[in-house]
């Protein structure tokens, strides 16, 4: 491995911008760190260099750990924005700045400042001063200088950000031959995804400091795991589906009958999107009829506007034009060909139908307060937990207002109080996959305590207070709690069903927890743990609520402080499997 | 369009009545007085002129004022500069109480300074004491104490003119140097040095020009023996209260003039440093200012 990065950590007056990201960079590897300004990228990009000192964790270059060597003595290659060459000398002198400060002979600093030339094409400009030279060409003898002293790895912070479109490609396809022909290990910083795509062997997608997700362009693009990534690369309509045992379902209405529907995010691609004149025309699965308000030609592309029928997707984002009773808002976008079989107009009346669609795996799709009038209702959504979960995991928050058959798909929410463990036991009885009890007033946690009633459960519950907790800045604890009067053997089990919950949590959510084994009665433990943190929240896992003795839940809600509480009901929730 | 062969384009208006204020300024405030100046001294015939401006007691004079500035204005250049480096750098508290105090010499009656300056430094005083004492130093009324005044004095010109040069110099380009393996000390001298030298050497010469005249602060500490601690603008107040007024006219023209040579050379020695270090870059920066304001006029 040439670059190792583990559990990175950058604060900034407290703050995390970069968020315990680990990683590994292949000898020769290209490897494009995208995400959108203030997401980190840059930051981490200068601790790999030395520029910045990190708070947490530890970085090796060529199996040699640098955390704490200077950049000096880093031995690395780095290109500025700005190309930051030194203005009062030559390029000649630029060129020979690294080896100049290492005492090489001036005959030697001559060969390789002229075969650095070389490789940038930029033969005979030795004499000049950077400021007669354009945009592009300082930043050829930016990468030229940062060669210099062979590198082992080469860093690039948005090198192409100050230069224009034609320049900037050019230079792409320069830096792209120079890495393969020198086979060196490097990263470039990028907002840019064309950018990415064009250079990347591999894209890591950072967003508020996380490392989200880090892949091949293609498996990135067609395959994401987060709605961040499936959004930021490329366009990506997100929509709330139903899974069915014929595949997903697109529809506002639930289907008539039966249990609740587990309720899937899945993105489906612009180009993916079939239109046809009606309903049999259709070849790949039908969605729903819509209307065509707005047509751009764009050159080899056509994009378009859907306004679905009011029955038909519903996204999971609520848009812009969000407005209720009105359909959802689908992008398309077609080919040349696909213009010419069925060219389409403003005001058209379509079928459109899905020719491929990506069910991401996240556990929490949408949510929906669940209240006995409007004004509570809207108090629920508009509770800092609910309404900052819904804005950051750029998901829907619907509202529901009395009584009614079944739980809403979803994760349910419920105000705190007297009647709240009713309301529980009533949405977990009635299909409810997840239920979300939420203080009005309460503040974000920022520590969350996770118990599982029984062991069955602990999957589940661990990714869903993942997902949470990537949204949260939070501290999470995952409680064991064995009967006091429990023998040495049983505690042994639990023990090692705890650190398997830990080792599962990093290894498959990257979720850093702590553990802790705590003999006594269940209740009273969690309420304790809870009572002691001002800003804490809970998260309850089990797979058999028919198996709950709804008066202990009871007592456990009614006996603490007003704490946000979310259960996990494992006993529906199958694996996530693409469609 | 006779007048407009010098005349840049500008979308600026008001180029003539600016012009036209700047040249009268000029000339009621500056060029006039001076030409007054020169006027005053062809009273005098050559051999007279030349009697007063060598005089042994005149030479003596030019010697300590314009060696006593030079010394304080390379003494402010060393110190601005660490002072300039310590405010833009560093986050202390009271980093802005500093920054205040750097133009307190600017706001003082020079007398008030150069008063307290004597008190601090004469034999009997705080410091010239201990001066005294430890290193047998005399500062009060010897040459040392013009010095001291002259780089009170001096002071804030090279500070806030370094200043700015020190917050626009790029860390990336510090940085840059320090991941090709440039020590703390490789950056300084190669880096960050040709970079506010241009400030440095115009800070220099406004502290040294401020002390060739300074005439308040200096009277008080340096004593004024005729021949060792006079420096030229108290003897030409002494012509003046000997209502020798040719005299007077005469030395002031020789300062004018030594004065004039001086500034004109580092001038000239800055130009030269800055197409050599900064090169067409400064120029071009300059070029593009200007033209930004015209596009944007082509583009509404």
């Amino acid at each position: 491995m040439s670059i190792v990065l583990d559990q990175v950590t950058k604060r900034y007056q407290g703050t995390p911008v970069v968020n315990d990201v680990s990683l590994n960079v292949r000898q020769g590897e290209f490897l494009v760190l995208l995400g959108p300004s203030g997401s980190g990228k840059s930051t981490l990009l200068r601790a790999i260099a030395g520029l910045t000192e990190i708070d947490h964790g530890r970085v090796a270059l060529h199996g040699r750990d640098v955390t704490h060597v200077n950049s000096r003595e880093r031995h690395v290659g780095f290109v500025f924005q700005h190309y930051a060459l030194f203005r009062h000398m030559t390029i000649g002198e630029n060129i020979e700045f690294a080896l100049r400060v290492r005492k090489v002979k001036s005959a030697e600093r001559r060969a390789r400042r002229k075969e650095l030339l070389k490789l940038v094409a930029l033969e005979g400009m030795d004499d000049r001063l950077p400021a007669q030279l354009s945009g592009g060409q300082q930043q050829r003898v930016a990468v030229a200088r940062a060669l210099a002293h062979r590198p082992e790895v080469l860093l690039m912070d948005e090198p192409f950000g100050a230069l224009d479109a034609k320049i900037r490609e050019e230079l792409r396809r320069t830096i792209r031959q120079i890495q393969r022909e020198l086979d060196m290990t490097t990263i470039l910083v990028t907002h840019d995804q064309e950018e990415a795509f064009a250079l990347a062997d591999r894209i890591g997608v950072m967003h508020q400091g996380r490392l989200l997700e880090c892949g091949k362009p293609d498996d990135l693009y067609t395959r994401p795991a987060t709605r961040f990534v499936s959004t930021f690369l490329g366009a990506a309509n997100l929509l709330l589906g139903y899974r069915t045992p014929r595949g997903v379902r697109f529809s506002s209405t639930p289907m008539a009958g039966g249990e609740v529907p587990r309720e899937v995010v899945a993105i489906l691609r612009p180009e993916e999107v079939e239109l046809c004149a009606d309903e049999l025309a259709v070849r790949s699965n039908f969605v729903s009829h819509g209307q065509v308000e707005e047509v751009l030609f764009g050159g080899a592309v056509e994009r378009l506007r859907v306004r679905m029928a009011s029955d038909g997707p519903v996204p999971v984002a609520p848009g812009r034009d969000g407005t209720t009773g009105q359909g959802s808002l689908l992008e398309v976008s077609r080919t040349l060909p696909e213009q010419r079989n069925f060219p389409v107009a403003v005001g058209q009346r379509v079928a459109v139908g899905a020719r491929s669609i990506h069910v991401l795996p996240t556990p929490i799709s949408s949510f929906t307060a669940v209240a006995a009038d409007e004004a509570a209702a809207r108090e629920l959504r508009d509770s800092p937990l609910l309404s900052t979960l819904g804005a950051r995991m750029q998901t829907r928050v619907a509202t529901r207002i009395g009584r009614f058959e079944r739980a809403p798909p979803g994760m349910p929410a419920i105000a705190t109080g007297p009647a709240c463990a009713a309301a529980a036991e009533w949405h977990l009885t009635h299909g409810a996959v997840q239920l979300l009890c939420v203080p009005p007033t309460a503040p974000l946690p920022n520590h969350v305590v996770i118990h599982t009633l029984d062991a069955e459960s602990r999957r589940a519950t661990l990714a869903v207070a993942a997902s949470l907790l990537r949204h949260v800045a939070a501290e999470a604890i995952y409680l064991g709690i064995p009967p006091e009067t429990s023998a040495e053997s049983e505690r042994g089990a639990h023990m090692r069903n705890l650190l398997d919950a830990r080792s599962a949590a990093l290894a498959d959510h990257g979720l850093d927890m702590r553990t802790e084994l705590r003999p006594g009665v269940v209740a009273e433990e969690l309420q304790k743990e809870l009572a002691a943190y001002e800003r804490s929240m809970l998260v309850l896992g089990t797979s058999k609520p028919d198996a709950i003795q709804w008066d202990w839940l009871k007592s456990l809600l009614e006996g603490m402080p007003e704490r946000p509480v979310l259960i996990v009901n494992s006993a529906r929730t199958e694996p996530a499997a693409d469609a | 369009m006779a007048a407009s062969w010098f005349r840049q384009p500008s979308i600026l208006p008001g180029f003539g009545l600016t012009l036209g204020f700047t040249t009268f300024f000029l000339s009621a405030l500056v060029l006039l007085p001076l030409a007054a100046l020169v006027f005053k001294t062809t009273a005098l015939t050559w051999s007279e002129f030349l009697d007063v401006v060598l005089d042994e007691r005149a030479l003596a004079s030019y010697r300590l004022s314009f060696g006593a500035a030079f010394i304080a204005a390379a003494v402010n250049a060393f110190f601005g500069f660490i002072v300039a480096w310590s405010l833009v750098r560093y986050e202390f508290p009271g980093r802005r109480l500093v920054d205040a105090l750097i133009d307190l010499p600017f706001a003082l009656p020079t007398a008030v300074s150069g008063i307290a300056l004597a008190t601090v430094f004469s034999p009997t005083g705080w410091l010239g004491v201990r001066l005294q004492e430890l290193f047998g130093i005399q500062v009060a009324y010897t040459w040392l104490g013009v010095v001291v005044a002259l780089i009170l004095i001096g002071l804030p010109f090279v500070v806030r003119s370094v200043q700015p040069a020190l917050v626009e110099a790029q860390r990336d380009l510090e940085e840059a140097a320090e991941t090709l393996g440039a020590s703390p000390f490789t950056v300084f001298r190669r880096i960050i040095l040709p970079a506010v030298l241009p400030a440095l050497v115009t800070g220099f010469t406004m502290a040294f020009a401020r002390g060739v005249g300074e005439y308040g602060s200096v009277v008080f500490i340096s004593g004024n023996l005729p021949l060792k601690t006079e420096i030229t603008p108290l003897l030409i107040v002494i012509k003046l209260e000997q209502f020798d007024y040719n005299g007077a006219a005469a030395l002031g023209f020789m300062m004018l003039l030594v004065s004039f040579l001086m500034l004109f050379a580092i001038n000239l020695v800055q130009s030269w440093s800055r197409r050599r270090h900064i090169g067409p870059a400064d120029t071009g920066r300059r070029v593009e200012r200007r033209a930004r304001p015209r596009n944007q006029k082509a583009g509404a």
